[in-house]
């Protein structure tokens, strides 16, 4: 029972940082239906600056996150304009083309600025533990982490439902032609969306971070990504709390399902791909998105 | 802009120029292959790169890789990313086959390219219902795992595990090749003999040429079967599923049958180029075949061009030579050496990627294809009793007149129109 305890809190709090890394990633696929190959790199960067900020410019730990994430934006902005808006949205190749290219250059940007040594990140949460339940030590990491993805996930909700800015959004998402038909600009609210999606992406790596158990170096979010998109493509890709519960599900899946069996433990990368598959083959819209109609 | 030279493909000066295309080609690689033997330098700019055969038996086994990309990408527009997977599946096999089961290199491929063509059609088979964007991801997802799996605990006896799985080669040259003899003509050669070293070859550059040279064949060889294959009933079926799988499916095209057939052969084509590598570098290692080897594989498919053959050949000598000249550049002019001690290769491979989908979207291939149709072009000749088509008749025909009146009448009723017989 303690085993399982001690295993539930381990599946919580890696399953929310997955949650966090795959809301960034819906929000963008809600925009675009386009998956940010490079979404996980964009993040890493960003938390590399949240870093630079907290231990070389001496800033408290949750402005420097703030700051990153607003920095994040404006340079995720900038990437669509650049190198996104111009491409045809419904031709898939080439976006993933250059999502791809930016996961390479990013990558290798973080390398030669940072290098490849792992630095240790600030403690984002207090340390220690919250309460014990059954003999296990519930620590505030894994309750700061949970609360964190339920208030960004609120957040956005709250943005996306009930300001003009969050309405032109799902307009967008809704229906790209009519909505420009109506008048809204389409471009500067992609453009929102991808600030706001770099913007949690780089929350979500440095909580990921700041696990007492881990540290930040360029490659740290390559794994990740692959477990956030499997949770965001069993939440439905376009759904925002389904991200949350495929964050859960898959950390459940690595913490618990993957203890339990004969899986070995390195497979864990492998269930959840599986998972993924699985999710596809049988509910292409995973489990809370909108099921698309395809017209011929 | 038409071109400087228009030959027909018939003519005698549009056969010379593909012979005299080959012939250079085939010229140029012997004397590559020699000069390179002994691992020679290249100057760029003070900066001596290590240019040598081993390099260059690498970049073949990841265009034979990246052609089976251009299958299953390229002719059949489906977003596979994976094929890190099966490059490392038939590496894997090819040396298992070989250190424990002491076949031969070239005979381990009748068991390589089964093997791989039946894990590509098993994991093709999601594919059949998973769709662009979502097809990109499993499959990267899939390339991510292969580190994890080679190195399970069940598989180490015959993976080695972390450590790898090393080779020993048994390509060596035949006895009747006159190596050393053309070596020889070579240095003879009056100003370049120098550049092809002195005297008798080594053992180990002798067995380095004869592996280039086999591997190379190899290439040739897979080249002209996929080129046969799409340009035959099953290829023009692969295409016609890229522009439109539902008109595809109308048009009589098996789309399950198909799709599965393509996912096959670009894994076949990935385990061929994995038996290479492991061929050339004597030693399989699990961090070698990481995603980053299959995003590797995409750069090689976007820069030598989606869709062309020919692509294949630079794409695999873009991903083997730029991340190794730039990790042995140690100063460049005008860049800080901080930055070349960094992974500037990935950095370069990357902005590459960006930069060629805008201004090059074709690749290489159609850039040059772009030049080279200014100077020369070959015209087809339409076959042999063929004359064009004669004025059609019947009700067809009558109709079309009618027609033909009838908007000639309007015109000239038609008042905008000011000069209805201009």
């Amino acid at each position: 029972m303690e085993l399982f305890l001690a295993r539930l809190f381990d599946a919580i709090s890696n399953g929310s940082t997955y949650a966090l890394i795959a809301l960034a990633l819906v929000i963008i696929y809600k925009a675009t239906t386009l998956i940010n190959f490079a979404q996980g790199e964009m993040a890493m960067f960003g938390s590399f600056i949240v870093l630079v900020l907290a231990t070389e410019q001496g800033l408290p730990i949750w402005i420097a996150v703030i700051l990153g994430m607003l920095l994040s934006a404006v340079a995720a902005a900038g990437i669509e304009r650049v190198l996104i808006r111009p491409f045809d949205p419904y031709d898939h190749l080439p976006l993933v083309i250059v999502t791809l290219g930016l996961f390479l250059s990013l990558t290798a940007l973080a390398g030669i600025i940072w290098r490849f040594d792992p630095r240790a990140f600030p403690r984002m949460y207090p340390a220690g533990t919250a309460v014990t339940i059954g003999g296990v030590n519930l620590s505030w990491y894994t309750v700061g982490v949970l609360a964190t993805v339920l208030i960004v996930a609120g957040l956005v909700t709250v943005l996306l439902n009930t300001t003009k800015v969050g309405l032109a959004f799902r307009a967008v998402s809704s229906n790209l032609e009519s909505s420009e038909l109506a008048g809204i600009r389409v471009g500067p609210t992609l453009q929102f969306g991808w600030a706001l999606a770099a913007a949690v992406g780089t929350l979500g790596a440095c909580v990921f971070v700041a696990d007492p158990i881990r540290q930040l170096e360029p490659t740290v979010m390559v794994r990740v990504l692959i477990f956030a998109a499997s949770a965001a493509a069993i939440g439905g890709l376009d759904s925002l709390w389904g991200a949350v519960v495929g964050g859960l599900i898959i950390g459940g899946v690595q913490s618990l399902l993957v203890p339990y069996t004969f899986i070995p433990n390195e497979m864990s990368l492998a269930a959840a791909v599986v998972v993924l598959m699985l999710v596809l083959l049988f509910r292409p819209s995973g489990l809370f998105g909108t099921a698309r109609v395809e017209r011929v | 802009m038409s071109a400087r030279f228009v030959w027909p493909a018939n003519s005698s000066q549009a056969r010379a120029y593909k012979s005299v295309g080959w012939a250079l080609l085939l010229i140029g690689l012997v004397l590559f292959a020699f000069a390179y033997a002994d691992t020679a330098q290249i100057t760029v700019l003070d900066n001596g790169y290590a240019l040598s055969l081993p390099r260059a038996s690498k970049a073949v086994a990841f265009m034979i890789a990246i052609l089976g990309l251009q299958v299953v990408v390229g002719y059949t527009g489906q977003l596979v990313l994976g094929q890190s997977f099966f490059f490392g599946s038939g590496a894997y096999i090819g040396a298992y086959m070989v250190a424990d089961q002491n076949w031969p290199w070239l005979l381990s491929l009748v068991v390589v390219v089964p093997a791989c063509f039946v894990i590509g059609c098993i994991l093709g088979l999601p594919a059949l219902r998973i769709r662009g964007l979502y097809l990109a991801l499993v499959t990267l997802g899939m390339a991510a795992t292969f580190p994890a799996i080679v190195q399970l605990d069940q598989l180490d006896e015959y993976t080695g595990g972390a450590a790898g799985k090393s080779v020993s080669s048994d390509l060596v040259p035949p006895s009747w090749l006159p190596l050393d003899g053309i070596a020889s003509i070579l240095q003879n050669i009056p100003f370049f003999g120098q550049y092809f070293g002195e005297g008798d070859l080594t053992s180990s550059e002798s067995e380095r040429i004869w592996k280039f040279f086999l591997f190379v064949f190899l290439l040739a060889v897979c080249m002209w079967l996929v080129s046969n294959l799409i340009k035959s009933r099953p290829g023009r079926a692969l295409r016609a599923i890229r522009d439109n799988e539902t008109s595809a499916a109308v048009s009589g095209v098996h789309l399950a049958k198909d799709k599965t057939m393509s996912f096959g052969l670009a894994s076949a084509l990935g385990g061929v180029g994995g038996v290479v590598y492991v061929a050339e570098l004597g030693i399989a290692s699990p961090l070698d075949f990481t995603q980053l080897l299959a995003i590797n594989f995409i750069v090689g498919l976007v820069v030598g061009g989606v869709g062309t053959l020919s692509g294949a050949v630079i794409g695999g000598i873009v991903i083997a030579f730029v991340p190794d000249w730039s990790a042995s550049t140690e100063d460049f002019p005008g860049i800080p050496e901080r930055w070349l001690a960094g992974p500037t290769g990935v950095l370069i491979l990357g902005a590459l990627l960006i930069i060629l989908t805008f201004v090059l979207p074709g690749g290489v291939v159609a850039g040059v294809r772009r030049i080279r149709a200014r100077i020369v072009q070959i015209v087809p000749v339409p076959p042999e009793g063929a004359t064009p088509p004669p004025p059609s008749e019947g009700e067809d025909a009558v109709l079309r007149r009618e027609a033909e009146e009838i908007s000639a009448g309007a015109a000239a009723n038609d008042p905008l129109t000011e000069e209805p017989h201009a």
